[in-house]
């Protein structure tokens, strides 16, 4: 067992560390302040292949392995965690499943402008009465001639307001829903398909979160995902690799607040010392340091079974689990080092400290992770 | 075809540098490595020549096998061949020593080449020797400080600044020149392009066995390093006592070049003009 990145994931990490830094870097708390995505930094990331970041290199991907794809996650979401958001709904839940699951033509006519940022992906599983339960969404997609038509309203689609394509979770069998529950390809220009206003939410504001309504919206039978009825198989599958993306996400989260942490308790004075003369203070960077460490550790170990084709569903589930609930805590912990301060929109803190809470509870919340460690858990033989 | 090569030092981040009081060198193993600003600006030339005109770049660089980082890095960013000189008996070597092989392995690996781009100093030495003593050890023209560099039907045609003035200058090929930091703001790196820099490419590592070199890097360098601190500075007040012009005159004796600095004058100059 070797501890020590290999150079090449060193490479992966200086080089996204200084885009980020550069471009990402001075204007994180603006677009955060005006809930503003940053279309001109996008247009750099394009180029650099962060929108095809596991794609084939043959549809112009980088196909890179799973723990680069998290270290790039993890080190734009240490920045400015609404475009690592932005990176890993689109690729891991917006683009990946094409490549997964989607013939030859589907791949070919999608993944190169999705790989390219030409179009940028969404995910809809969301609705107002399913959520957690996959199963549930009221969406529809009925058969009719040579398409489907899709009618429905799917709410907090991340990307919403930018999207190119959408993966639709919609049942198309209202008989049997569970068993028929099937994902289509829906093109924005399509006939039908309307994006709604951008939410106003507590954290990540920079990425335009939406509802996306989809009125008599007719997508060719072509765009049919899988084989009708593989809905659940698709969104489980897919879910289980986003949630390495929130996972990593959230760790960059934690990694920001502990590092102005740290650097905070060391320049602010109390008592004709630094905070980091205090052993309370101490304890709390100590723990958080090791909490970091740990996360990371779970995290790249659900990307090397993902890699080496091992089932990785529990794996993924403990590393966005204990990720996004770390990110919670270190977040908090970095505002109380910060204290008045870090209750101010003055600092960075209570930026991590409003973007961590959602990793808690999208991409499956943690709830929803205990289910699916606990379903692992009990399925072995005793 | 272009041929260029890019010499590329691998340099200790800057938060980072550690060295041994005994033997004076920098504990590179320790040090989380950087490709050196100035080498980085000199190869972003020779992508701009490339792009312009094709050819095919070769990026050399000496030091620890952990130097490879920064090749990988080169070739991720569009050099197409990339040479390791590595070896511990050759650690140590000063500049002298290290232009003398670099040329061996140049005139081994590459010798057909146009044009040699070196960064003008490194971050960790600042000596800015090794570019234009590589030029005299393979006796070609070399060009210093160059800002900003066109090639027009094999003649190579250089600004750099000096002393306060643009000198245009024009070269012969083959040729060497060492790039500033002022003009080619390097591009980043495309991340299918680390992708292939570790997973499909190799790296030509050479030792002094392969160079036919029986030296050491330590003993065989003329150049001894006497001592190395960190500077310090220090903030102090000082009072002076006494009538006003007496001060006066007592402040600019013994701080006058400080204060000059500061304000950008030469008060020596100024007084005597005066």
């Amino acid at each position: 067992m070797n501890f020590n990145p290999c150079l090449k994931h060193k490479t992966v990490r200086k080089t996204v560390s200084k885009f980020v830094e550069t471009e990402l870097g001075p204007i994180a708390h603006e677009i955060d302040q005006n809930a503003r995505f940053p279309v001109e930094v996008v247009e750099k990331m394009r180029a650099l292949n962060f929108f095809g970041l596991q794609v084939p290199r043959k549809y112009g991907g980088a196909e890179m392995d799973s723990i680069s794809y998290a270290i790039v996650i993890e080190e734009i979401s240490r920045v400015c965690a609404a475009m690592g958001l932005c990176i890993t709904v689109h690729n891991s839940v917006g683009t990946n499943p094409i490549a997964q699951f989607g013939t030859k033509e589907q791949k070919e006519k999608f993944l190169p402008p999705l790989a390219s940022g030409e179009i940028i992906g969404a995910f809809c599983l969301t609705e107002a009465n399913a959520g957690s339960d996959a199963g549930g969404v009221e969406t529809t997609a009925v058969e009719d001639g040579d398409d489907y038509v899709i009618n429905g309203t799917k709410i907090f689609v991340t990307n919403g307001g930018i999207c190119g394509s959408a993966l639709i979770f919609a049942i198309t069998d209202s008989e049997n829903q569970r068993s028929t529950s099937s994902v289509l390809i829906a093109e924005k220009n399509t006939p039908g398909f309307f994006v709604g206003e951008i939410e106003d939410l507590c954290g990540m504001r920079a990425n335009p979160v939406s509802s996306l309504f989809f009125e008599d919206c007719r997508v060719p039978k072509s765009n049919l995902l899988g084989r009708k009825g593989d809905g659940l198989k698709i969104g489980l599958s897919t879910l289980d690799s986003g949630r390495i993306g929130i996972a990593a996400q959230a760790l960059g989260i934690a990694q920001a607040a502990f590092d102005d942490a740290l650097k905070y308790s060391k320049e602010r004075q109390q008592f004709k010392k630094p905070l980091s003369n205090f052993q309370t203070i101490q304890n709390y960077l100590a723990d958080m340091a090791t909490e970091i460490d740990a996360a990371r550790l779970l995290l790249y170990r659900a990307c090397v079974f993902k890699d080496s084709g091992k089932a990785f569903g529990a794996e993924a589930a403990m590393a966005k689990l204990y990720c996004s609930t770390l990110a919670s805590r270190v977040t908090g912990l970095a505002v109380q080092i910060h204290g008045g301060y870090g209750y101010s929109k003055e600092y960075d803190v209570e930026r991590y400290f409003r973007d961590a809470k959602v990793t808690e509870i999208y991409e499956g919340t943690s709830e929803v992770q205990r289910m699916v460690i606990a379903r692992s858990l009990l399925s072995k033989p005793t | 075809m272009l041929k260029l090569i890019v010499c590329i030092k691998q340099v200790p981040m800057v938060s980072e540098l550690n060295w041994d009081p005994r033997t004076g060198t920098l504990k590179r193993d320790l040090a989380e490595g950087m490709m050196n600003p100035a080498c980085h600006h000199a190869l972003e030339a020779a992508l701009r020549l490339k792009d312009l005109h094709g050819g095919h770049i070769t990026a050399i660089t000496m030091g620890p096998p952990m130097a490879e980082e920064v090749l990988r890095e080169a070739m991720a960013i569009g050099a197409d061949r990339c040479i390791l000189l590595t070896d511990k008996r050759l650690a140590g070597a000063d500049t002298f020593m290290t232009s003398f092989i670099l040329a061996r392995a140049i005139e081994k690996e590459c010798s057909n080449f146009d044009i040699i781009l070196c960064g003008c100093h490194t971050s960790d030495s600042e000596t800015a020797q090794v570019g234009p003593q590589l030029a005299e050890e393979l006796k070609i023209p070399g060009a210093a400080y160059v800002e900003w560099l066109e090639l027009k039907e094999n003649i190579l045609r250089m600004k750099r600044l000096s002393d306060n003035f643009l000198e245009t200058m024009e070269m012969d090929l083959p040729g060497l020149v060492t790039v500033t930091t002022s003009h080619y703001q390097p591009r980043y790196v495309p991340l299918s392009g680390i992708q292939d820099a570790y997973d499909k490419c190799d790296i030509i590592t050479l030792d002094a066995d392969d160079l036919k070199l029986n030296i050491i890097g330590t003993k065989d360098s003329p150049t001894r390093i006497l001592k190395v601190y960190s500077p310090c500075s220090e903030k102090k007040n000082i009072e002076m006592k006494g009538p006003a012009k007496k001060i006066a005159e007592e402040l600019l004796d013994k701080f006058g070049r400080k204060i000059g600095g500061a304000i950008k004058k030469d008060l020596k100059a100024y007084e005597q003009e005066k």
